[in-house]
């Protein structure tokens, strides 16, 4: 067993994994970005509109949760450029895949807060002579979306750990970069732990803001409806 | 630009592609049974006062949920065998990663769902003379795993997911087979097409029942 470790060739292209982690996060922050306004439209068009309405994006919304990432990955990638005659590159392939995947994951976020929202709310506002469009946008949302903050940031958290996917269509994200510099090294022991590391370090410090933040709210009498 | 939709090659090579599935449900069902099972006694050790129980399982339960289970593979493969004392090939890797994943996972859920026991429960079976282990079994146990079921059930349906990361090391799985035949074939657009309908076939039917079930119970108590 007598391996000896050498990190020191890995401090060497730190600069490179650091590359690697802002990718990353660029690939996040975009599909957060595009994913959560979309999750809304979603979660509105399957609560209230008709059923021409309803049927296809529930369709949608079941067909990004019920199949791996990797595989809407490859199919954005390898298929979607081919049927529609577009140019695609893995960033864009990568931004268009998990901002649609992490939406049919918001989209339900969104619909569990809304329905939590008690009817009394609904009929309080008509009362007042407000209509379905301005009760939602004035009372239900806020209230909702309040109760929803902690379910939305673990999907955020989950969503920051399927990136690594982009890794397979060659985006230069943190896992990909690891692996170059595991080939050119070979020291990979090393380079895998520090890079498991780095996404340890990232994560976790989310993980424990959002228990915080649970916390609060579950002390403020605002828990959470997922 | 019209694309002409063709499903024969997907077709002719029906005995990749179910070879794939088999590997598939084999990895899925392995690393579920494994991780359900030492999940159960990683979640009694992070229940446990014991330091020298409760550190341990901490770390290795923040560990394993807070960074990306493809990282866990990948560092299976190819950092883990330098130091290992066995052979590691892609199917051992996987199942690593998946089954240590999955053990973080549903030792939490058994965490929570022992500690939703009301605390009498406890009492009143140390009161007529059981022990530690004898309460678990007995009284804690039957009535926790009733309540966690929807849990794990979410969690058979993550896993089943997971198991698509196995293609990257190249373990012949559902979606490697898809890969490499729609290199062959020049098919890509049919082939991961079929191949997400085929995941969505195996997933969704368990989504849905996951959630019946969580409305079962809600209304129950």
């Amino acid at each position: 067993m007598g391996y000896e470790w050498d990190f020191g060739i890995v401090f060497r292209d730190f600069d490179l994994l650091l590359l690697g982690l802002v990718n990353t996060l660029k690939v996040t922050g975009l599909a957060l970005l595009f994913g959560v306004p979309l999750g809304l439209v979603l979660a509105l068009s399957r609560l209230y509109g008709n059923w021409a309405i309803r049927l296809p994006v529930g369709i949608i919304i079941e067909f990004l949760r019920s199949t791996p990432p990797i595989a809407q990955l490859f199919w954005f990638f390898f298929a979607l450029p081919i049927l529609v005659g577009i140019e695609m590159d893995p960033f864009r392939a990568s931004v268009l895949t998990f901002s649609l995947q992490s939406s049919a994951f918001f989209a339900e976020v969104f619909r569990g807060g809304i329905v939590s929202i008690d009817k009394g709310q609904w009929e309080a506002a008509k009362a007042i002579g407000m209509d379905r469009s301005r009760t939602l946008r004035r009372i239900i949302l806020p209230q909702a979306v309040k109760r929803m903050i902690p379910a939305f940031l673990e999907r955020a958290i989950e969503l920051m750990k399927t990136t690594t996917l982009v890794g397979t269509i060659s985006y230069a994200d943190l896992l990909y970069q690891a692996n170059n510099i595991a080939q050119s090294t070979y020291r990979s022991l090393e380079v895998f732990t520090i890079a498991a590391s780095i996404y340890f370090v990232v994560i976790f410090a989310c993980s424990i803001g959002v228990r915080r933040i649970e916390r609060h709210m579950a002390r403020s009498g605002e828990t959470t409806a997922h | 630009m019209e694309h002409n939709w063709d499903f024969s090659a997907v077709f002719a090579n029906k005995q990749l592609l179910l070879i794939g599935l088999q590997n598939t449900i084999v990895l899925g069902a392995l690393c579920l049974c494994l991780g359900l099972f030492f999940g159960l006694f990683v979640g009694a050790a992070r229940y446990s006062r014991m330091r020298a129980f409760n550190w341990p399982a901490t770390a290795f339960v923040e560990v394993f949920r807070n960074t990306p289970v493809l990282v866990q593979i990948m560092w299976f493969f190819f950092a883990f065998p330098i130091i290992s004392p066995f052979e590691i090939n892609a199917f051992t890797a996987a199942a690593l990663g998946l089954t240590l994943n999955t053990t973080a996972f549903s030792s939490e859920i058994y965490r929570a769902g022992i500690q939703s026991i009301h605390k009498g429960q406890w009492e009143a079976a140390k009161a007529i003379g059981m022990g530690y282990v004898q309460q678990m079994r007995r009284i804690i146990l039957p009535q926790a795993i009733k309540r966690m079921i929807p849990a794990f059930m979410n969690r058979a349906v993550e896993l089943m997911k997971m198991t698509s990361l196995a293609s990257v090391i190249a373990y012949g799985e559902l979606m490697h087979q898809a890969k490499t035949i729609s290199t062959i074939e020049f098919n890509p657009i049919e082939m991961y097409t079929a191949v997400a309908i085929i995941f969505f076939i195996m997933i969704y039917p368990a989504a849905m029942l996951v959630q019946r079930f969580e409305e079962q119970l809600r209304a129950r108590e």
